[in-house]
């Protein structure tokens, strides 16, 4: 679209008259976005203090980087144990997670059949039922069926809780699919099953990959059911290895937060190398629900 | 879609019924099993006691558990401003032509939501910290010492204190949930505004807040259901202390059972939870949707 030019100089002009509010918003801006990183940066830079020194100056920035924290910080959380057991229940629930929404999605997107509303409301039900009202009844459910305490006991709840807003996302995007490619694999005489993993599945990746990083983040962060069924230390994953960790040393402030520091290191990966697709996502999402 | 898109249904079934039962043995299961405790007087051993309504009637008069469901609507009412009210005028400054950087500014502060709860507990008791607390030595460092005090031990602002790292951690999101539903407004409303100057915002606003409200009433929705069911923070900050200061009604439900033993009351107590949580939204969609209709008369 252009502009006529007459309006543009004017344009142009009160743009130059509205430099003090122009400065004045993003300096409110910045500060906004610098109290958003400030404390994790913090946390960061004081990670690297020995404990005198930071307990000398809070804010100052350390005099000889050193690592130890990091050292004593894996060795007293056992980091390299809860960093595993959180992987392997967080990428087994990514891919369940992800398997599900992917077939449900796209069933409910394409194909009308008798209790579809009643069943996407029973899963957007998930995303209002305050969750943690339910810690006590899933314990006692889980305890009496010997299902705590093992190694797979969070997945369970992992993908069950998680399954709602990838299932509106794969559903609202599989809809923007034109139904031509199914029409036509029908054609050559693919079945339903084929049609949807050998045609539709390759097309819905991008889709999919936003899924799987979202519930990454929200399965790695995960603490209220590990704290209520994991009572064997060597399943532990990292934020609830990070609890008692905390309680046991919370004197130790660089040390807490090197530990902090490595528990969140995944999540940051992950986050700064697809920033702008997990905030599409996320977008994609809002609209949606 | 032709017939033979169509599969049969035994193979819809095959292909639900792994979610469904999933999703139903943690969500609708332990609902039916808690409604069913909640009869019975259980410490977790092989006796269970039938009492009735008892549980229930023990709940409408326990103090404590009244208090922590008012901390949860308060906690609601700080994030409803906190959370969605600035995350609103954020939104609105990202979309101006004004803002530079926008997509740092997105990226920045979308990046505290992706923290584990846990994590971000543990950020805020350090700057809410008596000696090393970054509050305290930037008062000390603003000439404010009379101000600096031991946060988490004060009982009258312990909610808002809670509040506020809630707050911070999702201001990012529902920024993003504001951008995205706002996208559909005309880009040339907030030219005029930033034209205009002052008299341009007062009418941007005419017609940014009903073109806005469907977004707002999402996020709404989305911000109480995330009060009422707050856990992880509070449990990990203040462990609802001072005393029962900042208790929550999922960590009394927590503590009732897991401390004290008390599984029946603990049943009860979620049945309570669920029940007043939907009551809550249902009552807060009635008033909204009244309210997105009234707004679109004018």
């Amino acid at each position: 679209m252009e502009m006529p030019l007459e309006l543009k100089a004017q344009h142009s002009a009160r743009r130059i008259l509205l430099h003090p509010a122009k400065l004045a918003v993003n300096a409110l801006m910045l500060l906004f976005t610098a109290s958003c990183i400030f404390p994790l940066l913090w946390i960061g830079y004081s990670s690297l203090k020995t404990q005198a020194e930071f307990a000398n100056n809070i804010l100052s920035l350390p005099q000889a980087p050193q690592f130890g924290n990091y050292l004593e910080a894996i060795r007293l959380t056992n980091m390299l144990q809860l960093s595993w057991n959180s992987a392997r229940v967080t990428v087994l629930s990514v891919i369940g997670i992800t398997a599900i929404a992917f077939v449900t999605g796209y069933i409910t997107a394409r194909i009308d059949f008798r209790g579809k509303k009643a069943m996407l409301f029973y899963y957007l039900f998930g995303m209002l039922v305050p969750i943690h009202a339910l810690l006590v009844p899933i314990y006692l459910l889980f305890k009496n069926l010997g299902l705590a305490d093992e190694w797979y006991t969070l997945i369970i709840p992992y993908i069950a809780f998680n399954l709602s807003l990838p299932i509106m996302l794969v559903s609202s995007y599989v809809t923007g699919i034109p139904r031509e490619m199914e029409e036509a694999a029908a054609i050559d005489g693919l079945s339903f099953s084929a049609t949807m993993f050998r045609i539709i599945l390759p097309m819905a990746i991008p889709v999919l990959t936003t899924v799987a990083i979202l519930q990454f983040f929200s399965c790695w962060n995960e603490f209220s059911f590990a704290l209520v069924l994991l009572k064997d230390e060597a399943l532990r994953t990292v934020p609830l290895g990070m609890s008692y960790f905390k309680s046991q040393h919370s004197t130790d402030y660089p040390q807490l937060m090197a530990g902090m520091i490595l528990s969140m290191l995944p999540v940051t990966v992950i986050y700064f190398a697809f920033s702008s697709r997990i905030i599409a996502g996320v977008m994609s999402g809002a609209v949606k629900g | 879609m032709g017939k033979a898109l169509r599969p049969k249904g035994w193979v819809l079934l095959a292909y639900l019924l792994p979610g469904l039962v999933l999703y139903s043995f943690v969500v609708l299961i332990p609902i039916l099993a808690a409604f069913r405790y909640s009869f019975f007087s259980w410490t977790g051993g092989p006796k269970k006691q039938f009492i009735g309504w008892e549980n229930y009637a023990e709940i409408m008069r326990d103090e404590v558990f009244w208090r922590s469901f008012l901390n949860n609507v308060l906690m609601t009412g700080y994030g409803l401003i906190g959370q969605v009210g600035l995350a609103f005028v954020f939104a609105l400054l990202l979309m101006s032509k004004l803002v530079k950087w926008k997509g740092l500014h997105r990226t920045m502060s979308y990046f505290p939501s992706t923290l584990a709860p846990v994590i971000i507990a543990f950020l805020w008791m350090l700057i809410y910290n008596y000696n090393y607390g970054m509050l305290n030595s930037g008062l000390k460092g603003l000439g404010l010492g009379s101000l600096v005090q031991s946060w988490l031990d004060l009982t009258g602002p312990i909610v808002l204190l809670v509040s506020i790292p809630l707050s911070w951690q999702n201001i990012g999101f529902f920024t993003l949930l504001m951008l995205a539903g706002l996208s559909s407004i005309n880009k040339e409303v907030l030219e005029v505004a930033e034209l205009d100057g002052a008299t341009g915002v007062r009418k941007a606003w005419y017609v940014i807040i009903p073109l806005a409200k469907p977004t707002l009433i999402v996020a709404s929705l989305l911000c109480i259901a995330n009060n009422m069911r707050g856990f992880e923070h509070v449990y990990a900050l203040t462990g609802g202390g001072p005393g029962n200061a900042s208790s929550v009604m999922a960590l009394y439900a927590y503590q009732s059972s897991f401390l004290r033993f008390r599984y029946g009351y603990g049943s009860a107590l979620a049945i309570a939870i669920i029940t007043l949580t939907m009551l809550i939204i249902w009552l807060s969609t009635l008033g909204l949707r009244r309210r997105n209709q009234e707004g679109g008369v004018y």
